[in-house]
């Protein structure tokens, strides 16, 4: 039951992370994933960016790569190239993917390179203190947005599912759905791409009127339901998985 | 032998020299690398914009593959994290930069020579790069495979300079078999439990927080582009006796000038950087005056005259055009003031 530890650097631990944070649960998850799933050091290769997610490489015992900001999916396209036998699995956050690594984010999924990339979404740049990401939902106020965010959070699905690759969305609070999901984007042949709604206490949830991280992870077990369908688009407030 | 231009004489040199990925994006005048290379047995990725280009070259090298990218000027200055990035995390790579007139968009189709400095200094941090820049077509394909021994030996990036100039002219090259091609020291990806990253490291832990260890990373990324470098004190120098000038130039401009050195001495570094020190400190004791033309501003001439202690003459070549007759000429009027003088 305890195996999938042998893939991860305990040595390391305790993690860097503020005590709350939703990362660790995703390490969590993509380890017994990998494990269930045969990864290992051999065939596996992790690839991070920058901010918060962007350490989370480093604990994996595998070959990690802990890259530029924004830049975790050219470097990852670009090992998967030139090695296809490596599973390359991108984990990184919502500002580094969908922000600064956008553009990549749109041509990755467009070329169907097959890497999986798990966007850890705690809607805040959490590492720089607390600004708001491009996933920062409207009239949220943030560090950088002391009178609320003005503009409106981005929806990556339309992106993702153009190209009719696998779109997934789970949260921290559903764990072994979001394990599933995990193992689901890993066995996909093409592009796929796994959005995890996290938590930042420190960052967004203090501001956001939240009184203990329990509180954010219980209001995604309130907010979102179990879609049943594999072909139509998740709704707002829907977790599961398309490939059309 | 065989009549080809610039582009192609590198296109050539990486075929010899072992890559097999080549990431890029089209600009002038780089375009028809990209081109070339395509129509070869070399992997191309063509991919959104010259950032993502170098950084999946980086991820092809650390796969295991001999790499490379080429670009111009402002595609240049998008890859300047990644350079700096690719220093870090000692991964070796090959970047080709055909310059063309800036800053900004430019003059796309004219030769300049203004990314020197770029080349030099343009990643923020402290790093050391080994920059080559040949002056034919025939080097071009020699400095390629260069640069991917050289990549490979330091585990380091390499950039090769070019120009618009000396990317369209066509030369006949000598593809001579008996250069040698160093094998992939670095273990590729899949082997062991690495965490490679472009924070401040030692052993492949990150230790953001520590000056010592830092201190001693610097050293000794510095010292191994010295080691790498001393193989390679790449210049060319033709002496005169009855002459009391050095004329010191580079590149495409190093020919356009090749007919003064009937007249004066002439001093040519490919090894751009890190600088000649030694080997033009001790050629330029012999002349009283020496000139530097340049096809920039002002970027080399500050170097050189940092090294030879003295003040110099200095023509800037502008907007891609050279007029030969009009240097030859101030040349020859040249007094030895202590002023810098301006021509064009």
């Amino acid at each position: 039951m305890q195996d999938y530890l042998t893939l991860l650097k305990l040595k390391k631990l305790p993690t860097t992370w503020c005590p709350g944070c939703g990362n660790g649960l995703v390490v969590k998850a993509l380890a017994q994933a990998m494990h269930e799933l045969k990864m290992n050091k051999h065939n596996t290769v992790i690839v991070s960016g920058i901010g918060c997610n962007g350490r989370s490489a480093g604990y994996f015992n595998l070959e990690s790569i802990h890259t530029l900001h924004g830049r975790a999916i050219p470097v990852a396209e670009g090992i998967k190239t030139a090695n296809p036998k490596l599973n390359v699995i991108v984990l990184s956050g919502d500002g580094d993917l969908l922000a600064i690594g956008g553009n990549h984010l749109l041509h990755a999924s467009r070329r169907k390179t097959n890497i999986t990339v798990i966007c850890v979404n705690n809607r805040i740049y959490g590492m720089t203190g607390g600004q708001a990401s491009p996933t920062t939902p409207l009239n949220a106020k943030t560090a950088s947005t002391p009178f609320g965010n003005e503009f409106p959070e981005i929806d990556v699905q339309p992106v993702v599912l153009a190209n009719n690759n696998l779109y997934a969305r789970s949260t921290v609070y559903h764990f072994d759905h979001l394990k599933q999901v995990i193992k689901k984007a890993l066995l996909d042949k093409e592009f796929s791409f796994v959005e995890v709604m996290s938590n930042c206490y420190q960052g967004y949830g203090k501001k956001a009127g939240y009184m203990h991280p329990y509180e954010i992870i219980m209001d995604f077990k309130k907010n979102y339901n179990m879609s049943r369908s594999h072909k139509k688009e998740l709704k707002k407030n829907e977790i599961g998985f398309v490939k059309k | 032998m065989k009549l080809t231009n610039g582009n192609t004489a590198i296109v050539l040199g990486a075929l010899k020299a072992g890559c097999r990925l080549f990431a890029g994006y089209p600009i002038t005048p780089a375009s028809s690398i990209l081109e070339e290379i395509s129509a070869t047995k070399i992997k191309v990725m063509q991919m959104e914009d010259e950032i993502a280009s170098i950084n999946c070259a980086i991820g092809a090298s650390l796969a295991g593959v001999k790499s490379m990218t080429a670009t111009s000027g402002p595609g240049f200055s998008l890859m300047q994290e990644a350079i700096g990035y690719s220093n870090m995390i000692e991964v070796p790579l090959v970047i080709v930069d055909v310059q063309r007139v800036g800053p900004a968009t430019g003059m796309p189709t004219k030769p300049s020579q203004g990314d020197i400095m770029q080349s030099r200094f343009g990643s923020h941090g402290d790093y050391c790069p080994l920059v080559f820049y040949p002056n034919s077509v025939e080097e071009l394909y020699k400095y390629t495979i260069k640069a991917f021994n050289n990549a490979e030996i330091g585990e380091m990036p390499v950039v090769l300079l070019s120009d618009a100039f000396l990317a369209n002219l066509y030369e006949t090259v000598n593809l001579d078999d008996n250069i040698e091609i160093k094998k992939r020291k670095l273990k590729p990806l899949g082997k062991a439990a690495r965490h490679i990253t472009g924070l401040a490291h030692q052993r492949n832990s990150p230790k953001p927080q520590s000056p010592k260890e830092y201190r001693s990373f610097i050293d000794r990324i510095f010292k191994k582009t010295y080691v790498t470098a001393k193989e390679n004190n790449d210049y060319e120098f033709s002496g005169k006796k009855n002459s009391d000038t050095l004329i010191v130039s580079y590149g495409c401009v190093s020919r356009f000038l090749s007919d003064l050195k009937n007249k004066y001495a002439f001093f040519r570094p490919i090894r751009i950087w890190p600088f000649l020190k030694k080997e033009l400190g001790l050629i330029a004791k012999n002349y009283k005056k020496v000139v530097v033309v340049e096809m920039n501003n002002g970027q080399y001439r500050h170097e050189v005259e940092r090294v030879i202690r003295k003040r110099l003459f200095f023509f800037r070549v502008l907007g891609g055009e050279i007029d030969i007759k009009k240097i030859e000429k101030n040349i020859e009027k040249l007094k030895c003031k202590t002023t810098s003088l301006y021509s064009n």
